[in-house]
């Protein structure tokens, strides 16, 4: 892996900050029983756990005040050890200045052993003693859902149960903090009350569940009351075990190519008895809600054309594409060519083209240099969301780019990715289309994103020359001559035993 | 010849390159024409392997490509056929699949992306290009005329008597194989009129890569040798046909001995026979030959009419003793309902249960060939009027193929390419004659050149046709029949022969396709929601396509090797439950498919099948099924309130019709391919249960399940289920039985 470089000067776009990844220590993983050095408080802390789609996303906001006596810029999250790996679209911010952008977020090497697990962020400049800052933390977490009961009838509704800790879990003391749920509808069946404050604990608002506030200046960081709540969700939980997407650059062709790769799951409740077409039918036609997966809303970019949907046995001839008109958005209606319920998995392809000329452009300064901007994420849009566990990022430049160089594209909100550390990337040649070099490509792999990130682009700059362009009209012009000559060579050799 | 005055171009070597040039550009169009005209699928439907067999050719390609051709030599395969498996390696021919991985990693070395399924789907149409031109030269062997020639290249290319196995997807042996046999003719038309080794020996490569494609390389094997007899009969032995035969024969077998599946065949079976007894004959008449250089006349009549009537009869002799002791096999099957069309229905009903091994009807004569088969007849006279050796070999083609081609429907194939040399042999004879403009009587070009064959029938006197009303009016007639002809082509193609049969089509009210695909979502979905190793039973028809599609053990398949094997699932499907379910239990089936086309009026489906698996049962346990319990009293086969119990209890029976009732109101449930109203109740089944139902009902897929937890049977266990008015129909493994035999 290369050492992730930065562009600053890249006049064509707006780039509002651009995210660094600092050489990663490799001094050895600290022991289990590791606590972070305890010079903060978390003077008020306030978690907003939504529950509307098929993934739990949660966003802390926590009042931070330096208690040591030097100023410090190393703020420790924790997570328990069993979530840590499914923390997806990680981000902190300093609420008072959003539109810096994120801080710098690092993982610290723990023994496996733990039960905890740390992340640093980086404060922009060290916080005086006994002053404040205020962080906003938000994060998703995949398969943190869990169907209840795991097996249910094709008609009856799904309900989902969700466990989490009433206490925030953080590695600093905390003096006050409460938890506000929100639930996809007002149908909660079962839920956990708990008596840590006085009063009624959940209070209860429509589809929103707020545990506390609860004063817990003397429980000691780490402390955990399991909490938890089981919430009708009538939905699927659109899950794709791995993406792939391809991004092919042509420059001749004036063509940037999308390939997408799926391998879809539904981790919703699986059926009791096997799938019957008689009630499929009677609920397609009363329309009535499934946790089956009907359709992909998949909405593409103006001006993309020449789409393609197929599975490893063809075309999926249920699903329609409506083209764009003007500037509007095409709709691809991705109807896999069965439900997909519970526990049921489904693999399929989509591609399209676009025109390269809005995504590519020459960088200011330099003749031969080309910026590109183009989504790094897209997928379906659903109102219950998707989680992806893996997604692997291919951008296929042409052949003989050299000097590229990537970055995502960080605005003022959140833009659902992970900070750059979690971005492992690679950079390998492909051949294809009588290519004699290989195509240089560079891959992104990110494990656990959500829809969240459907906005978010990525950045990519190369140098390309005028001879690398003509490199393969050349040789195939010369491949083609040498074949002619050989041919006319082997031709005028007389291999005939008559006598001359 | 034709030849216009008018034109400069047209007249000495400036003449020769452009007519060469047009020949050359006129052959591409014609290969260009028979590409595109069997493309009609894949721009209808997509770029897919169509029907049944093709999915195996495409399955095996697949597995030569990613594992390399040593081991796809030695591939056991294990998903077929479960329990027994199949040497896949050694009983196909490996042609087709070597072709288009050798074109697969042509393009690959060139660094082409190509799915290795394209390559599939478009080889039968790439090959067709090639037959075409294979056509050119084999009939420009038999003409003088060079229009001949461009004819016969266009007609093969569009007649829908090949097209019908060489359309895009059609991935079959015979997409190579037409082309292979055309160019083997061509070569050994070639070698016999020229009697060079180089031509011979060309021949017997183009046999072995025909041996290597399809199994009707036995065509060629026993046609090439009655040419030879026929010569021979016909007093014309010369030092030309012993070359090129000998050169054939010996290089040939050695080559076809080479494919694992035929092996020892050649010099084994009685179907090659004739070869190697041509290649004795030739021998004796070649050394009688020889002799007959030292001996006087009288003596050497006498000395062979007694060598041969003592050679022929010890042949004879040897020939009927090693098939008696088993050395060589006899006549196969197969070859036996060639001659008697009624020896397959009785003897081995699974060859006559396939629609293309049905005697052809004559419509489909007019139907595969159009206005070719009424030249055809006159194509042949033509042949009689020059009779010289390659002209013998058209007659001895017709008459054989046409014997077949009456005989199977399938072998209309081999009957193509001579309908098109014949009709094209007569269509140029009569342009060259009437398309002159010159007026006056003009010589018949060919006259001088073959008068050294010292052929008299070629010298005909100096005719000529001078009206030009007589003139117009043939041509125009001709080039009437010509359109209508292509017009029929296309219009065959497009109509007849271009639907994968995989995917359906329909139209919406509105016009639109709507296209009906219940195929590939229940295939998919067995692909992707059952374990990798659940083993799938249906008829053996969809063998192939869930291998190919589901990618799933099958029990049996379209090669219908193993005719017992094939009696079992016919029998477990014709059977009470009952009776199945231990068939069942013993074949580890996971899964089992049926087709199902009473919603939607779909005529292919197993219902109508049934009785073909009831009769293959019959034949291996005829004392446990019996066709005759299949229908009513009154010889009905039926399917509603009047069907017999033994229908109404067959697995097959229930699994099509379980809950089909449901969809509609009570009492009005209708199958709409065989127009009956089903009974109020829907069959109940115990021992499976629904697993899934493609949209339209068309694949129906059931679950085996397991034993009983508490060691009920199940008709039991379901009975107190339903007593109990609970479902609890999670039976998960328990303390297993023993099996119930």
């Amino acid at each position: 892996m290369r050492p992730f470089a930065v562009v600053s000067a890249l006049c064509g776009l707006v780039l509002s900050s651009s995210s660094i990844v600092s050489a990663q220590s490799t001094a050895a993983p600290l022991p289990a029983d590791f606590k972070p050095p305890q010079v903060f408080k978390n003077v008020n802390l306030v978690r907003n756990t939504n529950l509307e789609k098929g993934y739990a996303r949660e966003t802390i906001n926590v009042v931070v005040e330096n208690v040591d006596k030097d100023p410090q810029s190393e703020y420790y999250l924790s997570f328990p050890s069993e979530v840590f790996d499914r923390v997806g679209g990680l981000e902190v911010r300093n609420k008072k200045e959003a539109e810096k952008g994120r801080l710098d977020v690092e993982a610290v090497e723990i023994d496996s052993l733990s039960d905890v697990r740390y992340l640093i962020a980086h404060l922009p400049e060290p916080l005086a003693p006994s002053s404040q800052i205020t962080l906003g933390i938000s994060y998703s977490l995949l398969n943190s859902l869990h169907p209840r009961p795991a097996a249910i009838e094709q008609s009856d509704r799904q309900f989902l149960t969700y466990s989490f800790s009433a206490y925030v879990p953080s590695a600093y003391q905390t003096v006050t903090q409460k938890t506000k749920v929100k639930f996809p509808s007002t149908n909660v069946p079962n839920y956990t009350a708990t008596n840590l404050k006085t009063g009624e604990d959940p209070e209860r608002q429509g589809s929103t569940y707020t545990y506390g506030p609860y004063d817990t200046t003397k429980v000691a960081p780490g402390t955990t009351h399991p909490i938890t709540v089981r919430y009708e969700f009538t939905k699927p939980l659109i899950t794709a075990s791995l993406l792939e997407r391809d991004l092919e650059v042509s420059h001749w062709g004036g063509n940037l190519a999308t390939e997408e790769r799926y391998w879809l799951r539904n981790n919703g409740s699986t059926l009791l008895n096997h799938f019957s077409r008689v009630d499929w039918t009677v609920a397609n036609y009363q329309q009535s809600p499934s946790s089956a997966i009907r359709e992909l809303k998949y909405p593409l970019k103006p001006g993309s054309v020449d789409p393609y949907f197929i599975d490893d046995i063809g075309n999926v001839s249920t699903s329609r594409y409506r083209p764009s008109k003007g500037n509007r958005e095409a709709n691809l209606d991705f109807k896999p060519r069965y439900p997909i319920f519970g526990g049921w998995n489904y693999s399929f392809r989509l591609g399209w083209n676009n025109e390269l000329a809005s995504f590519l452009r020459r960088a200011v300064h330099g003749a031969d240099s080309y910026v590109l901007k183009v989504p790094f994420l897209e997928g379906p849009k659903m109102a219950e969301g998707l989680q992806y566990e893996k997604v692997v990022v291919r951008v296929i430049l042409p052949e003989g780019a050299r000097n590229v160089q990537y970055e995502t594209v960080e605005g003022p909100s959140s833009n659902g990715l992970p900070s750059a550390d979690q971005f492992v990337a690679e950079f390998s040649s492909h051949k294809t289309f009588m290519d004699t070099l290989g195509r240089t490509t560079l891959t992104l792999t990110v494990e656990s994103l959500t829809d969240e990130a459907r906005d978010s682009h990525l950045v990519v700059t190369y140098d390309y020359t005028l001879f690398d362009a003509l490199r393969k009209p050349v040789t195939i012009t010369l491949g083609l001559f040498s074949v002619f000559a050989a041919i006319w060579v082997v031709g005028n050799i007389d291999v005939s035993i008559k006598k001359r | 010849m034709a030849e216009s005055p008018v034109d400069v171009l047209l007249k000495g070597s400036s003449g020769q390159s452009t007519r060469g040039l047009l020949k050359v550009i006129i052959l591409v169009t014609i290969a260009a024409a028979a590409v595109s005209s069997r493309l009609f699928s894949v721009i209808r439907f997509e770029s897919i392997i169509h029907e049944f067999d093709p999915w195996f050719n495409f399955r095996a390609t697949k597995y030569l490509v990613q594992n390399g051709f040593y081991d796809f030599w030695d591939w056991f395969d294990d998903r077929t056929w479960h329990p027994l498996g199949r040497v896949t390696g050694g009983t196909l021919y490996p042609g087709l699949m070597v072709t288009s991985g050798v074109i697969y990693h042509i393009l690959r070395f060139l660094t082409i992306p190509v799915d290795i399924r394209n390559i599939c789907v478009l080889l039968a149409p790439g090959f067709s290009g090639l037959t075409a031109l294979a056509m050119y030269l084999l009939t420009n062997e038999m003409s003088s005329s060079p229009s001949a020639g461009l004819l016969a290249a266009a007609f093969m290319g569009i007649t829908p008597g090949y097209i019908s196995r060489s359309v895009a997807g059609s991935y079959d042996n015979e997409a190579i194989a037409i082309f292979l046999l055309v160019f083997t003719f061509f070569l050994w038309i070639k070698a016999v009129k020229i009697g060079s080794i180089m031509w011979g020996a060309l021949t017997a490569l183009f046999y072995g890569y025909m041996v290597s494609a399809w199994g009707g390389y036995v065509f060629i094997t026993n046609l090439i040798p009655l040419h030879i007899f026929v010569l021979l009969c016909m007093g014309r032995y010369s030092s030309r046909l012993y070359i090129s035969y000998t050169t054939w024969y010996a290089l040939g077998t050695l080559a076809s001995m080479q494919i694992p599946f035929v092996g020892f065949l050649p010099i084994r079976n009685s179907d090659h026979m004739s070869a190697l007894g041509v290649f004795g004959l030739l021998q004796l008449v070649a050394f009688a030959d020889f002799v007959r250089g030292f001996i006087p006349g009288k003596q050497f009549q006498r000395l062979l009419t007694a060598s041969i009537i003592l050679t022929a009869g010890l042949a004879f002799v040897g020939l009927v003793v090693l098939t008696m002791s088993g050395v060589i096999a006899p006549w196969s099957g197969r070859f036996y309902s060639l001659w008697d069309t009624g020896y397959a229905k009785i003897h081995i009903p699974i060859i006559a249960s396939v629609s293309e091994h049905q005697p052809t009807a004559w419509p489909s004569f007019f139907f595969d060939l159009n206005f070719l088969i009424w030249l055809f007849p006159a194509g042949v006279y033509m042949c009689f009027r020059d009779l010289k050796d390659e002209h013998v070999f058209v007659i001895i083609y017709s008459v054989l193929a046409s014997y077949f081609a009456g005989v199977m429907v399938r072998l209309m194939l081999t009957l193509t390419p001579i309908v098109c040399v014949a009709a094209a042999l007569v269509l140029s004879y009569i342009l060259d004659t009437y398309l002159k403009i010159s007026s006056g009587p003009v010589t018949r070009g060919r006259s001088n050149e073959d008068a050294s064959e010292g052929l008299r029938s070629a010298r005909t006197p100096e005719v000529g046709i001078t009206s030009y009303f007589s003139k117009a009016a043939t041509t125009s007639s001709i080039i009437v029949y010509l359109l209508l002809f292509v017009a029929h082509c296309t219009w065959v193609t497009s109509n007849a022969y271009s639907s994968p049969s995989v995917v359906l089509a329909s139209r919406m009210p509105d016009g639109s396709q709507f296209i009906i695909d219940d195929y590939r979502e229940a295939y998919y979905w067995l692909r992707q929601n059952t374990p990798a190793n659940a083993k799938i039973m249906s008829w053996w028809d969809y063998g192939y396509q869930i291998g190919g599609m589901a990618d799933r053990p099958t029990l049996v398949d379209n090669n219908t090797w193993n005719n017992t094997h094939i009696a079992t699932v016919g029998k477990a499907m014709s059977s009470r439950e009952e009776v199945s379910y231990p068939i069942l239990r013993q074949h580890d089936v996971d899964y089992v498919l049926v087709v199902f086309g009473g919603l939607l009026g779909y005529s292919g489906d197993d219902i109508n099948k049934f009785l073909w698996m009831v009769r293959i049962a019959e034949g291996i346990w005829p004392d446990e099924v019996k066709e005759r319990d299949f229908f009513t009293a009154r010889g009905e086969y039926r399917v509603d309130d009047q069907a017999t119990p033994t229908m109404r209890n067959s697995l097959m029976y229930k699994m099509s019709y379980h809950n089909y009732n449901k969809l509609f109101p009570t009492g009005q449930a209708t199958d709409r391919v065989r127009g009956t109203k089903l009974p109020a109740e829907s069959p109940q089944l115990s021992t499976l249960e629904e697993a899934f139902t493609s949209e339209n009902w068309i694949i129906r897929i059931y679950k085996v399940k397991d034993l009983d937890n508490f060691g009920r049977d199940h008709s039991n266990a379901v009975a107190f289920d339903k007593g109990n008015k609970r479902k609890k129909a999670t039976k998960k493994k328990g303390a297993r039985l023993l099996r119930s035999e």
